[in-house]
């Protein structure tokens, strides 16, 4: 059972959400980076960088960064420099960059090379997520969204290959013809390092890392339960099929976490945040305002049903905080968080626990507080349910709820 | 509606009328994108009155197989062409309006025995640093909840008008959304990368038109603004220009019996 620290690097100095979304469309592509405080942003990097180094003294499994451009949603459009950072700052904690758009980079051998990089300053700690890129950063790096799938899937295989087949050789794909493919460094975890792909429910994506054995880590922001529930009975299915070994850590799932001393102090602390998170960072993305999500990045179907679902969020909102707090957030006190985390880890057997523990526009003492009772209190007691739980059943069970 | 065959893609087409073939390449905001399939839109009533009428919906709208993937805008040339052989239309007038003009323009300049006259409506193709239009696909990027105000405003003169509300509703019915968001799929595949929607060298080739052309153009267009007309009448061999004064970039659903009447009278 894994249990990660998930930053996302949050700009928390916006006006409130509904003042920020009458002046503004969206915290992506088209917000001026003049809102953005170069003396502010200097003190957010070293309280973030102390966050995710110190979750190796509070016991996490790991620390998870990831890459999004030219947005309030997070500041960190290179995680690899980010990584790179902790490596020097921990020895123990394995760093998940979750992970690096691969079509954003050209040759993406450039991934494979960073990736190594990384895998030798860590000895060996890495874990390397690949993904496609959010679609805004097709806007903004003007990036044809028609040809996201068709080079995520080809440089995934250039990645790969590039870590595990003896250099030079040649790549001739569709996308990516290249004649001398030799990286040096190569990865010093052997063949190559656990690779993580995430997603927001896409079968075809959930497919994919179960015939490739990686691991799949679901994205479900404020979607029903029943969201989740389908991508993990995917997975496991898709898993059955392809032979492999179900390994519960292969299956993540993201959320976010706050725990308080009662659950009425819990969410009362936490809600100004997460209502930070959902009208303000994920507006344009996965939230209100413009939606930056391009034609034919995904097919016109998911595309509209991403409508309808926002829709139906937005509707949910209207019924105030108490729909917010209704499934996906973890929030309350030690004794309900850890009943709640339990029931949803064993009901879709998650073995990796994604937590964002500083989100929003939480501020740093309640972040510091909520992560060490989560750490101390909340991990140890789940943690040791669902590993009995999970070695009592060698193959999982899957019910929807 | 029928559906033809093309090198093992599906191409579905709208016919009307009788009369010499004329084949209408669609736009952005057009028949084949967020009407609804039936009937044809009154611009291709009134043009259907003396000619043939058929209307392919472009790659990836309203049920045409997009093409290859890396494929570009000459290869969905070559398709166009390919479909007027299995259509066996061997000299036609074409009539393209915005994306479809842009194709008509490279269909015009490589095959130009089989074309004998050539409208352009507002054509996207070209590429005027100096008089480039709005952001479209950025304009296109609807609301989570509200909508395709935007997205309105920068095709329709008048975005609060009922031919605009018609067309793109904000609460688009699923099968038509999805027919929009297909389409707008279709042109990304061809246009996305910036600058949008054009072919840089498209400039330097319009000499290679030998049709007689009828440029006709909104006078507030927002996707290529009316000054961009010039470089093509100037440009191409034998043109003439026909502007539409108070109409946007679909001017071919906001005014068509003015763009009717200067199409056949250009035709006819």
């Amino acid at each position: 059972m894994n249990f990660f620290f998930f930053h996302l690097m949050p700009w928390p100095y916006l006006p409130p959400p509904r003042e920020f979304l009458r002046e503004h469309e969206a915290a992506w592509v088209t917000l001026s980076n003049a809102e953005y405080d170069p003396v502010r942003g200097a003190a957010l990097y070293e309280r973030y960088i102390n966050e995710l180094a110190g979750a190796e003294a509070l016991g996490f499994d790991g620390i998870v960064v990831n890459e999004h451009h030219q947005n309030a949603y997070g500041i960190m459009p290179s995680p690899n420099l980010i990584a790179a950072a902790l490596s020097q700052r921990t020895e123990r904690i394995r760093i998940c960059v979750l992970g690096n758009a691969l079509p954003l980079y050209n040759p993406p051998v450039r991934v494979a090379e960073e990736f190594a990089m990384l895998d030798a300053m860590t000895h060996g700690r890495l874990i390397a997520g690949l993904v496609v890129g959010g679609g805004p950063e097709y806007y903004s790096y003007n990036i044809n969204p028609t040809e996201a799938r068709g080079r995520f899937r080809e440089a995934v295989d250039l990645v790969v290959r590039a870590w595990t087949e003896p250099g030079p050789f040649s790549f001739d794909g569709e996308w990516y013809h290249l004649p001398y493919v030799n990286p040096w460094p190569r990865p010093l975890q052997q063949p190559h390092p656990p690779v993580w792909i995430p997603g927001l429910g896409s079968p075809s994506t959930i497919d994919f890392c179960a015939e490739r054995g990686f691991g799949y880590m679901g994205v479900a922001y404020y979607a029903p339960p029943e969201t989740f529930a389908r991508q993990a009975s995917r997975y496991w299915e898709a898993v059955e099929r392809s032979g492999r070994p179900a390994v519960p850590e292969n299956l993540g799932w993201l959320t976010t976490v706050y725990v308080g001393d009662t659950d009425e102090e819990a969410r009362a602390e936490a809600l100004p945040h997460l209502a930070y998170f959902a009208g303000n960072l994920a507006a344009g993305f996965v939230g209100q305002g413009k939606v930056w999500m391009p034609p034919g990045y995904i097919d016109a179907e998911a595309l509209v049903q991403f409508l309808d679902d926002l829709r139906a969020s937005a509707d949910r909102r209207r019924d105030g905080p108490a729909a917010l707090f209704q499934a996906y957030p973890m929030v309350g006190s030690v004794e309900t968080v850890r009943e709640r985390l339990l029931e949803f880890v064993l009901r879709h057997r998650i073995g990796t626990v994604l937590a964002l523990l500083s989100f929003g526009s939480l501020p740093a003492d309640l972040a510091q507080r909520s992560a060490e009772r989560y750490a101390r209190e909340v991990v140890p007691w789940v943690r040791e349910r669902a590993a009995a739980a999970f070695a009592a059943s060698a193959t999982p069970s899957v019910e929807l709820p | 509606m029928s559906v033809e065959v093309v090198d093992g893609r599906q191409v579905t087409v709208t016919r009307a009328g009788t009369g010499p073939p004329l084949l209408y390449l669609h736009g952005l905001a057009d028949v084949h994108s967020a009407l609804p399939p039936e009937p044809p839109t009154p611009l291709l009533d009134g043009l259907a009155t003396g000619a043939e009428v058929v209307a392919p919906a472009l790659p990836g709208y309203a049920g045409s197989d997009p093409l290859a993937p890396r494929s570009d805008v000459e290869d969905c040339t070559f398709h166009l062409a390919d479909l007027l052989g299995a259509l066996r239309l061997d000299r036609v007038d074409v009539v393209g309006a915005s994306l479809g003009g842009w194709l008509a323009a490279e269909l015009a300049l490589r095959h130009p025995t089989r074309i004998r006259r050539l409208v352009l409506v507002a054509p996207l193709g070209l590429d005027v640093p100096d008089a480039r239009g709005e952001l479209f696909f950025g304009a296109a990027a609807p609301r989570g909840v509200g909508g395709l105000g935007e997205v309105r405003g920068v095709l329709f003169a008048d975005p609060d008008g009922a031919v605009a509300l018609e067309t793109l509703p904000d609460d688009l019915p699923h099968d038509r959304a999805l027919r929009w968001f297909g389409g707008l799929a279709g042109a990304a595949a061809l246009g996305w990368t910036a600058p949008q929607l054009c072919n840089p060298k498209l400039g330097g080739r319009l000499a290679r038109i030998g049709a007689p052309t009828l440029l006709v153009w909104g006078g507030r267009d927002r996707v290529v603004p009316v000054a961009q007309a010039e470089t093509w009448r100037t440009g191409l061999p034998e043109a003439r220009l026909e502007v539409v004064d108070g109409a946007g970039h679909a001017l071919g659903l906001e005014d068509p019996a003015r763009v009717g009447a200067m199409v056949q009278a250009f035709l006819h």
